[in-house]
């Protein structure tokens, strides 16, 4: 898993005559065109986007799995998530926090890589329970991957089986921190790493027909 | 002329959209492959497949016991049934359904209670979410943490309980625990005439829902439709009055039964439903009889049953759930195929009233059939 | 139930039968035979539900069983057809004329063994499965771990105990459940 320097994104080819446009890599993502020059500054801004970012995570609403059962309850009075900032949204392109809620079907996670690359950055990914850590207990199942840190960038886990709402509360709050000291870059990996990614995707999905990158 | 035709034509143009699996009206995650004639569906074909973990194939490698964990699973909302039927089809097998001592039965059916009432709860704050509106799901939900709050105390999970075991249950009921389901109770009564209020008196649900999603009664023997479907047409069938289990032959209920046949009956079912499982767990908690609550149990490690096969059934809020449990002599099963219903309610009898629904309907339409897609798979 | 069972027996050859409850009897017949005999319990006799169907891989024998569960909604009580197909050549007739629903078990069916319903209307289409390009996964001889172990890594470090050793250390040999008496 070794990074590389210059991330290359796997765009299709321009169709002959267009006029070839910046890399995308550039200003995009890593953005180096637009970060300010003076190092105190730049430093500072980081801190105060990373301190907003960490407050208005919007979860997609997707229960890929047994545990969005608990995802209910964290909405109602009882647990409130949305006193820190954590609100439901129903499509990819609103939310940036995308919860993997227990084991993935092969099938699943085929839909799943598709809407973690329509999400807009930053995006982290959670994963709950532990059949995304190890498998836990569909380890021996034939359709149900054993850990999903090889096909999606994973920011945070919450083990259990299934983690209780406080535990996923206590998860956000971790990946809250993470955020604001400004560690949880899955999504930077995931970029630099496509094509490490993209391999072990296409290993484990045999009836692949998604286009390389989902934008 | 023609142009009035062409745009005609282009209204009437046939539109596929993809109803899910990630969508917030969707009863889970599945899809359903729907073509479109302006607003209104032409065709649906149900997919399912994204929670297949192959259950039945994991089964066939795990002892008997190994076998709770997995079981109550397939049905994430209301797994206690499932814990039940695998008990009860290895148990008739085993020859051992005498043996259970008769507090492990009635606990038993209190934990079936409690869980259809904690299902029936969130599946009617899932008819009225699934128009837009928030508050009642909200109340809902948070009601429902109380039963969960109950099962946590009794068995330790929250969710996912494995204590229903054979023989009987993991263990007993702890002190006090009549006095705090009680106030559970309680709390939930006090708080269903406020959900009354903005269910059933909404004129935006009764406008929605009253003729919408009617399912014919020819249908029920063609397509062996069961649960609250069924007894929303006014047949009162339920599988604890026509084939008793358990303890319900003592215990004092009525079929709960309407006509309408539309979404708006089968909310009205379950919100009868919810009332008659709060007096199920009141009876129950009162005539608890005294004695052990599990029969001896040989060794699990060598626990053998004898070749047989069998089909067991029990009434899941959504209808009939049934396990047909085939043993060869071995330790392990043969073969376990689960019968849920939403396999023929979320598949068949869905794809077949999807013709003619506005676009808008589908989702509380697959909610009042209360389609579990990990039951269709598994 | 028995008269209605003697009822078949005039006009179907029954191969055995069996009361497995009260309201659950068991009968098994050729696979010829199924089709006609359920057509006939449909028309002619209360039991016209078709509750569940299902398949037994018995690879011991190299046959296929396949279950057919058939209700009474009115007289509560249950009727079991069985009936044991080749399991190289595992074709069937179907009986989704009969009953709608029949499409789906037939589908899954066919896709979890392998076994063909000629003239179904989803037969081939995948169900539940997606790129599939192993043996039907419920047929005896799929291992799903050797699956496992080639199609899906998992982490490192992950323990596999033997469940008698692992209880035999936590609880005694003899087991974990009442063994305290």
């Amino acid at each position: 898993m070794e990074s590389k320097k210059l991330p290359v994104l796997p765009v299709s080819a321009p169709p002959e005559g267009s006029v070839p446009h910046a890399p995308l890599g550039e200003g995009c993502f890593l953005g180096e065109t637009q970060r300010p020059k003076a190092p105190k500054l730049r430093e500072a801004l980081a801190t105060i986007k990373n301190w907003f970012r960490a407050n208005s995570l919007w979860v997609m609403a997707y229960g890929t799995g047994c545990g969005s059962i608990e995802l209910r309850p964290l909405t109602t009075a009882r647990f409130d998530m949305e006193r820190f900032g954590l609100a439901m949204r129903p499509t990819p392109r609103q939310s940036n926090v995308l919860i993997i809620s227990g084991y993935l079907a092969v099938k699943s996670l085929k839909r799943v890589i598709r809407a973690y690359e329509q999400m807009p950055s930053p995006k982290w990914v959670v994963g709950l329970g532990s059949c995304t850590i190890n498998g836990g207990m569909y380890w021996d199942s034939y359709n149900t991957i054993n850990q999903l840190d090889l096909y999606l960038p994973v920011d945070t886990y919450i083990a259990g089986c299934m983690p209780r709402p406080e535990a996923l509360l206590a998860g956000f709050g971790y990946l809250m921190e993470k955020i604001k000291k400004g560690e949880a870059n899955g999504w930077h990996h995931y970029l630099e790493n496509l094509d490490w990614y993209k391999e072990n995707q296409k290993k484990v999905i045999t009836a692949w027909d998604l286009p390389d990158y989902n934008w | 002329m023609t142009t009035t035709e062409t745009t005609t034509d282009t209204l009437r143009r046939r539109v596929q959209l993809w109803f899910g699996p990630q969508h917030p009206g969707i009863t889970g995650n599945m899809s359903v492959q729907a073509w479109l004639e302006g607003d209104t569906l032409t065709q649906g074909i149900t997919h399912v497949g994204y929670l297949h973990r192959g259950f039945e194939k994991l089964m066939e490698r795990r002892k008997f016991i190994q076998s709770f964990p997995i079981v109550c699973r397939i049905c994430v909302p209301e797994p206690d049934t499932n814990e039940y039927l695998l008990a009860a089809g290895l148990e008739e097998l085993a020859g051992m359904t005498g043996d259970i001592p008769e507090r492990g039965t009635w606990i038993r059916t209190l934990v079936l209670e409690m869980s259809r009432l904690q299902m029936n709860l969130m599946t009617l704050g899932g008819h009225i979410g699934s128009m837009g509106l928030g508050a009642a799901p909200n109340w809902l939900i948070a009601v429902r943490d109380y039963v969960l709050d109950r099962f946590e105390e009794l068995t330790g999970g929250r969710i996912y309980h494995m204590y229903i075991i054979y023989g009987g249950v993991r263990r007993d009921l702890p002190e006090g625990f009549g006095e705090r389901m009680e106030e559970t109770l309680t709390k939930i009564e006090e708080k269903l005439p406020l959900v009354d209020n903005v269910i059933f008196d909404s004129s935006v649900f009764r406008r929605r829902t009253v003729g919408v999603g009617v399912v014919p009664e020819e249908w029920v023997d063609e397509m062996s439709l069961s649960g609250p479907i069924v007894r929303a047409m006014g047949l009162p069938r339920d599988i604890r009055k026509d084939f008793p289990y358990l303890i319900y032959p003592e215990l004092d209920f009525e079929v709960v039964t309407t006509t309408g046949s539309d979404i708006y009956a089968r909310a009205w079912i379950r919100r009868q439903e919810i009332q008659q499982s709060i007096d199920l767990i009141r009876q129950i908690l009162a005539r608890m009889p005294e004695g052990p609550y599990c029969a001896k149990l040989p060794n699990m490690l060598t626990w053998t049953i004898p070749p047989g096969q069998t089909y067991v059934r029990a009434e899941a809020t959504r209808g009939e759930m049934g396990y047909y449990t085939v043993t060869d002599g071995s330790d392990k099963v043969r073969r376990i195929h689960v019968r849920g219903p939403s396999f023929v309610h979320g598949v068949a009898l869905l794809e077949r009233m999807i013709p003619g629904t506005n676009i808008a309907d589908l989702s509380p339409l697959m909610v009042s059939l209360q389609v579990c897609p990990p039951e269709i798979e598994r | 139930m028995k008269t209605i069972v003697d009822d078949i027996r005039t006009r179907f050859i029954v191969e055995w039968e069996h009361q497995q409850r009260e309201d659950l009897r068991q009968i098994g017949v050729r696979p010829g035979t199924v089709v006609p005999l359920l057509g006939w319990l449909k028309l002619h006799s209360p039991f016209v539900q078709l509750t569940h169907m299902s398949a037994v891989d018995w690879i011991e024998e190299g046959e296929l069983q396949l279950t057919y569960l058939l209700t009474d909604p009115v007289g509560m009580r249950s009727l079991m057809v069985c009936t044991r197909i080749d399991r190289e050549e595992a074709t069937m007739e179907s009986v989704h004329a009969l009953w709608p629903q029949a499409v789906t078990y037939e589908q899954e069916i066919n896709e979890m063994f392998g076994i063909c319903f000629p003239g179904s209307p989803r037969q081939g289409v995948p169900f539940i499965l997606e790129g599939w390009d192993d043996m039907p996964p419920m047929r005896r001889d799929f291992d799903t771990v050797e699956h496992v172990h080639a199609h899906h890594p998992s982490r490192p470090g992950r323990e596999h105990t033997d469940p008698r050793a692992y209880i035999g250390r936590v609880f005694g040999e003899r087991g974990f459940l009442h063994d305290d008496d």
